[in-house]
């Protein structure tokens, strides 16, 4: 690899979610040799898990496809998936960065064919909806996967079951044999964009999540809504199945809470609003509460905010829920409140409660293995002040939507360049 | 909606009594969906509001000084804790009540506990000389420069017959685990916790002015007290006020004693016991694995964990001076505590608090469950493991 590398023209990119893809993409298009590692077996990150998003609200598959089209037509960009960046070395402009590949135990002649998930027995929780659903051992991690490749869980690996699989492709394209490898590549900038994690909800002891099965968070709602989902896009209730009409939404889970985020994580507010639409979308007696403590629907988007609240469906409250309680028989989860414009305590059952869980960067959890990256308190990479060369985009730099990620990735290959160029 | 009128020195004397965090406050309401009185029904649940009472305090508006409001809140710090802004409500509480107290407004029910501890260091009217009472039938030694640790018997355990016998147990279990440990006596005066959130704060310098020169005089540096309130109090309240010692609950001690052998619990009975985290070990100390383990330590015994635990506590209302309050039936927490214990099939509720037993006692008795649910403090259930 190192040989047709030429480290003052690569540009690594850490991380295939929206950010990684839109710097892997405008730094190619630039002429720059681009290295994009991403962790999961697919690229789209968890913009690829959602049901709709901003500013269009159109699903994310078609965004998505024209990226891995324009991938697909450069053949300056390298992926690698099931890939992490394990560390980094070097200086601006003549970095040494190591990977690990994990072994997938499907090489590139897959065809998608499906055979070898047919003769799998065994079912894993499915990642790609949040354990709500099983696939095969053998699995496609989801319709629109890029790469469309099968993938084989490990836990199957060296079992007959593994064998099974493997004589099932027709194409030599299962491998059980394929071992975990490291690389080390060039390159003269790198760009960081490892995203980031839902807050962990069940950190909020008073809400039940974990516990309460009609619990659930923000991004676990994107998948009760898609086509592609658990529930074939009818929103349902993880606990039995059955249609949601009453839904709550408990807005700064975690956020703008000393306790847990004590930033706002500035989406929020318009993914709930969103996401209400969705349930007013497909249920004509659908019953919408938003509990908050106040809305921020930023720039252009108070006009969606406006058209939200002047549904007769949806009842905004101002007020920090306190504590929810599940009727076990019923799988109904109680939230009570004091609303703050009445003084009164409500207290009210819902079918599901959606809890608008705060972003916290992936860099919070796992740091950039480079000695000397800056962070600020809520483990974001910051801008200024930072080693030369390295640099944080979208989530971990702060709490962003896809389209000023998408900006900001344009923005960081900029600085990618100039790295490179230096 | 009637005028309110805004007392601007009343906002202003409020902050400077203690409530530094007040204004910080952004009304969210989740201290009062927090707070155990919304678990249960009645008048002072619909009266008190903890953060209307706070937003009260912000402007200097009457009202919350009203008894059944000013003085319901228990201490239990199940809203502060969660506070998103990291208000210290109770010192909030403390700093309100203050304001009234301190100005001879002292609600009826308490006139006397006050008066007790000023004439006799204690606020349950017992005569100074009957301190060690609970010490009959033990050999327990004077605290001096030989020994290492002070061990300091809560006001409730030197004085209530019930409670006695939860100092005779803590004192059993040291001698046992061989602890160099004396009592000083006579001459200890209450901590004066309850004296503080109440609003007392005069009251409070006197009793902890007085605890801080004895204890140094008689070379105290290491302190076990036997109730939580205590060991929060000589922690925080006297750590403000220069005392410098390492102090600790006995359910430290004794998890320390266990795990080097010293004590080793061989008990055959059986029991479903359930531990009922009193708020000023838990949620105010952090301690919530020491008396679990102390729990598991005796064979045979089976833990049931309550709905309510560790950070979820719910209080048993005994803290912040409601342990002299007057509750109706029906209104009171321990009562939900009582039966959570008992749906959950325990045989035993045990806590690690005098105020608790205490609490816990009346509402098993109220709802008439002795027979399926004993009330036990730890240190007992560990003596009867012996």
């Amino acid at each position: 690899m190192a040989d047709a590398q030429d480290s003052a023209r690569t540009i690594l990119v850490a991380g295939g979610g929206i950010a990684g893809l839109s710097a892997a993409v405008e730094a190619a298009e630039a002429g720059f040799q681009v290295i994009l590692v991403e962790r999961e077996p697919y690229l789209g990150g968890r913009v690829a898990r959602m049901n709709k998003y901003f500013p269009k609200l159109c699903p994310p598959q078609c965004g998505l496809e024209i990226n891995f089209r324009r991938i697909r037509n450069n053949p300056l960009i390298q992926v690698m998936t099931m890939a992490e960046v394990e560390k980094i070395e070097g200086e601006s402009g003549d970095f040494t960065v190591g990977i690990r590949v994990n072994p997938r135990y499907v090489n590139e002649k897959c065809t998608g064919c499906g055979k070898c998930s047919e003769a799998a027995q065994t079912s894993i929780p499915n990642f790609f909806d949040y354990g709500m659903s099983t696939v095969k051992a053998a699995y496609l991690p989801h319709e629109f996967a890029y790469p469309m490749r099968y993938v084989i869980a490990p836990q199957v690996i060296g079992t007959p079951e593994a064998q099974a699989i493997e004589a099932a492709c027709e194409y030599g394209a299962v491998e059980t044999d394929m071992a975990q490898k490291s690389v080390e590549v060039k390159a003269g900038a790198v760009i960081w964009a490892a995203g980031w994690t839902p807050y962990d909800i069940s950190a909020i002891a008073y809400y039940g999540a974990g516990k309460y099965r009609n619990v659930v968070s923000n991004v676990v709602m994107e998948r009760l809504a898609s086509v592609n989902g658990p529930f074939k896009g009818i929103i349902s209730r993880p606990s039995d199945g059955k249609a949601v009409k009453k839904i709550a939404f408990v807005q700064c889970a975690g956020s703008r809470d000393e306790n847990h985020l004590a930033y706002c994580s500035s989406v929020c507010c318009l993914a709930s609003l969103k996401q209400a639409t969705y349930l007013l979308d497909q249920q004509a007696d659908a019953e919408v509460s938003i509990f908050y403590i106040d809305i921020r629907a930023l720039g252009r988007q108070e006009a969606f905010f406006e058209k939200v609240r002047q549904d007769e469906r949806v009842r905004l409250v101002k007020g920090k829920p306190g504590e929810i309680t599940e009727d076990p028989a019923t799988g109904m989860v109680t939230v009570q409140v004091e609303d703050q414009q009445t003084g009164k305590t409500l207290r009210e059952q819902f079918d599901l409660v959606v809890l608008a869980a705060g972003m916290a960067p992936a860099t919070s959890q796992q740091k950039i293995p480079a000695s000397g990256v800056v962070y600020d308190d809520f483990g974001f990479v910051v801008s200024k002040g930072q080693i030369p060369g390295i640099i944080g985009v979208g989530c971990d730099r702060r709490p962003a939507d896809v389209s000023s990620t998408v900006q900001d990735a344009t923005a960081a290959v900029l600085k990618a360049i100039q790295a490179c160029r230096r | 909606m009637e005028p309110k009128n805004i007392l601007l020195e009343m906002k202003d004397y409020i902050v400077e009594m203690g409530a530094e965090t007040i204004n910080w406050c952004m009304q969210c309401g989740l201290c009062t969906n927090l707070c155990p009185w919304r678990l249960v029904p009645g008048q002072t649940s619909e009266e008190f509001n903890i953060r209307h009472m706070q937003r009260l305090g912000q402007m200097g508006i009457e009202g919350f000084e009203d008894e059944n409001i000013l003085f319901a809140c228990s201490t239990c710090g199940m809203c502060q804790n969660n506070c998103p802004r990291g208000v210290k409500i109770i010192d909030n509480v403390k700093a309100m009540r203050a304001s009234i107290v301190g100005g001879g407004m002292v609600p009826a029910g308490l006139r006397p506990i006050l008066g007790s501890c000023h004439a006799n260091g204690n606020p349950w009217s017992g005569p100074r000389e009957n301190r060690t009472k609970w010490q009959e039938g033990l050999d327990i030694p004077q605290f001096g420069p030989d020994t290492e640790y002070f061990l300091f018997v809560c006001c409730h355990s030197c004085y209530d017959p019930r409670s006695m016998k939860i100092a005779k147990s803590i004192a059993t279990l040291l001698q046992k685990g061989g602890v160099s440990f004396g009592v000083i006596g006579v001459e200890e005066n209450c901590c004066g916790e309850s004296m503080r959130k109440v609003g007392d704060e005069e009251l409070f310098q006197k009793l902890a002015g007085a605890n801080i020169e004895l204890f140094n005089a008689k070379g105290v540096k290491k302190i076990i007290t036997t109730s939580p309130h205590c060991l929060w109090s000589f922690k925080n309240d006297y750590a403000q006020l220069g005392a410098d010692w390492e102090v600790v609950h006995y359910t430290e001690i004794l998890g320390k004693l266990i795990a080097e052998g010293k004590i080793a619990p061989v008990t055959k009975s059986g029991k479903k016991v359930s531990f009922h985290d009193p708020c000023y070990l838990g949620r105010h100390s952090g301690i919530y694995d020491a008396p679990r383990e102390l729990l598991r330590s005796i064979p045979g015994i089976e833990v049931k964990e309550l709905e309510r635990s560790r950070e979820l506590s719910l209080c048993c209302a005994g803290g912040g001076g409601r342990i002299w309050g007057e509750v109706p039936m029906g209104e009171r927490f321990g009562e939900l505590r009582v039966l959570d214990a008992v749906e959950t099939g325990a045989e035993v509720l045990a806590t690690a608090c005098p105020y608790c037993v205490n609490m816990l006692t009346d509402a098993c008795n109220s709802l008439n469950k002795q027979d399926v649910l004993e009330i036990r403090e730890l240190s007992e259930v560990l003596v009867d493991s012996l």
